[in-house]
C-alpha cells in the first residue's frame, strides 16, 4: 500500500497567480469601466479571509489528514497513482464537493463555516478568496471518507481538492459574460456561479457545483442566469461589518445564542444547529424555501420559471 | 514554497492591492440619492416590511425608516447598503450625531451623522410610543 505519496500544495503555489489575476481584473474594470466593482475595505476583508484560510489549513490540517490516514490504514483497496486514477479522483471529488457545498447551504452548522464566502456584496476575484477559517469544525471531512475507502490515496484526494478550489477562483468574476454553449452545458462558469452568489429569491440555493455543472443538472439544483434578472450579490440580510473576526465567526455566535435561549425544547435547540439557515422555533425568520414562497405569493407569474 | 516566501507574498499582495484600490478612489463610500434610494435599500433587505416615512441623515449615508411593522434603519456600507429593524439596540450620542449600537455580532453599529436639530427629530421618531 502506498503510504508515502506526496503532491505539491497547489493552492499555495497558485497564490502569485491569484494576485496577478486580481490585478488584471482590476485593470480591466478600471480601463473598460465595466465588468465588475471593487471597494477597498470589501476587497481587503476578502483577502484577509483568504490568508486566514491558508493559515487555518496549516494549523488545523493535521486533523483531517490524521482522519484520512486512519481510513487509509483500514481500507484494503489501493487504486494506485496512474494518471487516469487521478482524473477519476478529480471527477469524484467534484461530486463530493457538490454535496459538501449543498450541505453548506442547507445545514446551519455547515453554513456557519460557509456563510463568510457569501458575505460580500461584491463579486470579483477577491470574493473567491473570502474563504472559511472554520471548515474543520463542520466535520465535512467525513464526506471524503468514501473516496479514501475506495482506494484513492489521501494525498491524491487533497491534491484534487486543491485543483478544484483553484478552478473555482476564476469563475468569481463579472468580467466574463457567457461562454460557448458546450462549456456552459458541462462546466461551472462565471455565469453559473454568479447565480449561486445571488440573494434574489430566484437564485437562492442553487448551482452548488465546483467544476462540472452536470451535478446540479443531475440533482435538480441548476438555475441559469437570466438576462431579465440581474444577480444581487450577498446575503439575505447583509453584514454590517468588515471585521474579519466577525465575518468568520458571526454565524457560529448566532447558533450558540439561539441554542442557549431559555424555554426551548431539546429538539428546538438541535434544530437551530442542523435545520436550514433561517429556521426558527417560532417562525419569526425565513428559510430560503419560505422566501421563495413569499416571492411567489407576491408575483405568481414567476411560478414555473427557473428557480421557482 | 517555504512559509517565509508564502508569508511575504501574502502580506505584500494584500497590502499592495489595498493601497492600489485606495489610490484608485475605490474607498469612497456610497450615499443615498434621495429618499427613494433609501427606500429601495430598505426593501432590498426587507421586501415585506413597507417604508412609509423616511428620514435621511445629514450626509445622506443613513436613513431612518418608519412603516406599519415598526422602525428600521438602512445605512451605506462601503459601496453598498445594510438594513436592520430597530429592535434590541442602544443609542450613543456623538459630537456629530448618534451611533446606533445593535446587539448583533454581524452588524454591531451604525454611525449616523446628524445636526443637533436632526438628532432631536430622529430621537422623536425613535421614542417608544
Amino acid at each position: 500500500m502506498t503510504d508515502q505519496l506526496t503532491y505539491p500544495d497547489v493552492v499555495q503555489l497558485a497564490v502569485p497567480f491569484f494576485i496577478a489575476a486580481i490585478l488584471l481584473e482590476l485593470a480591466w474594470i478600471v480601463i473598460k469601466g465595466r465588468g465588475g466593482r471593487y471597494e477597498t475595505r470589501d476587497a481587503l476583508t476578502s483577502l484577509i479571509m483568504g490568508a486566514g484560510n491558508v493559515a487555518s489549513g496549516i494549523l488545523l490540517g493535521f486533523i483531517a489528514w490524521g482522519f484520512f490516514m486512519l481510513l487509509w490504514q483500514i481500507t484494503p483497496l489501493d487504486l494506485g497513482t496512474s494518471w487516469y486514477v487521478v482524473v477519476l479522483c478529480f471527477v469524484l471529488d467534484d461530486l463530493r464537493y457538490y454535496w459538501v457545498h449543498r450541505f453548506g447551504h442547507r445545514i446551519r452548522w455547515v453554513w456557519a463555516s460557509h456563510v463568510n464566502h457569501h458575505s460580500s456584496q461584491h463579486y470579483n476575484l477577491t470574493t473567491a478568496l473570502r474563504q472559511t477559517w472554520t471548515g474543520t469544525f463542520t466535520f465535512m471531512m467525513i464526506v471524503r471518507a468514501p473516496l479514501i475507502l475506495l482506494g484513492f490515496h489521501p494525498a491524491m484526494v487533497l491534491f484534487c481538492g486543491g485543483l478544484n478550489l483553484i478552478y473555482q477562483f476564476w469563475i468569481h468574476t463579472e468580467a466574463i459574460g457567457k461562454l460557448p454553449r458546450w462549456v456552459e452545458a458541462v462546466m461551472n462558469t462565471p455565469s453559473h456561479h454568479r447565480v449561486h452568489h445571488g440573494r434574489n429569491p430566484r437564485y437562492l440555493d442553487c448551482n452548488y457545483t465546483g467544476v462540472f455543472i452536470i451535478w446540479d443538472k443531475l440533482f435538480g439544483t441548476f438555475v441559469p442566469e437570466l438576462d431579465s434578472e440581474k444577480v444581487d450579490y450577498g446575503l439575505v440580510h447583509n453584514l454590517g461589518t468588515f471585521n474579519p473576526l466577525r465575518v468568520a465567526f458571526h454565524e457560529w455566535a448566532g447558533i450558540f445564542r439561539d441554542m442557549t435561549r431559555r424555554g426551548l425544547t431539546l429538539r428546538e435547540r438541535v434544530m437551530y444547529a442542523i435545520a436550514p439557515p433561517g429556521w426558527s422555533h417560532d417562525g419569526s425568520r425565513d428559510t430560503s424555501d419560505e422566501i421563495k414562497r413569499k416571492h411567489l405569493a407576491a408575483r405568481p407569474e414567476d411560478a414555473g420559471t427557473p428557480g421557482f | 514554497m517555504s512559509l517565509e516566501i508564502l508569508g511575504i507574498l501574502v502580506v505584500a499582495g494584500i497590502g499592495g492591492i489595498a493601497v492600489l484600490l485606495h489610490l484608485l478612489g475605490l474607498s469612497n463610500g456610497r450615499r443615498f440619492d434621495g429618499k427613494d434610494d433609501a427606500r429601495a435599500a430598505w426593501l432590498r433587505e426587507f421586501p415585506d416590511r413597507d417604508a412609509t416615512d423616511i428620514l435621511l441623515s445629514d450626509d445622506a449615508r443613513a436613513a431612518l425608516i418608519r412603516g406599519p411593522d415598526g422602525l428600521g434603519v438602512t445605512w451605506c456600507f462601503g459601496a453598498d447598503t445594510v438594513a436592520r429593524p430597530l429592535v434590541d439596540y442602544d443609542i450613543v450620542s456623538k459630537t456629530d450625531g448618534i451611533q446606533i449600537v445593535f446587539h448583533d455580532i454581524a452588524a454591531p453599529r451604525a454611525t449616523i451623522r446628524l445636526s443637533p436639530t436632526a438628532v432631536t427629530r430622529w430621537q422623536e421618531w425613535m421614542r417608544p410610543e
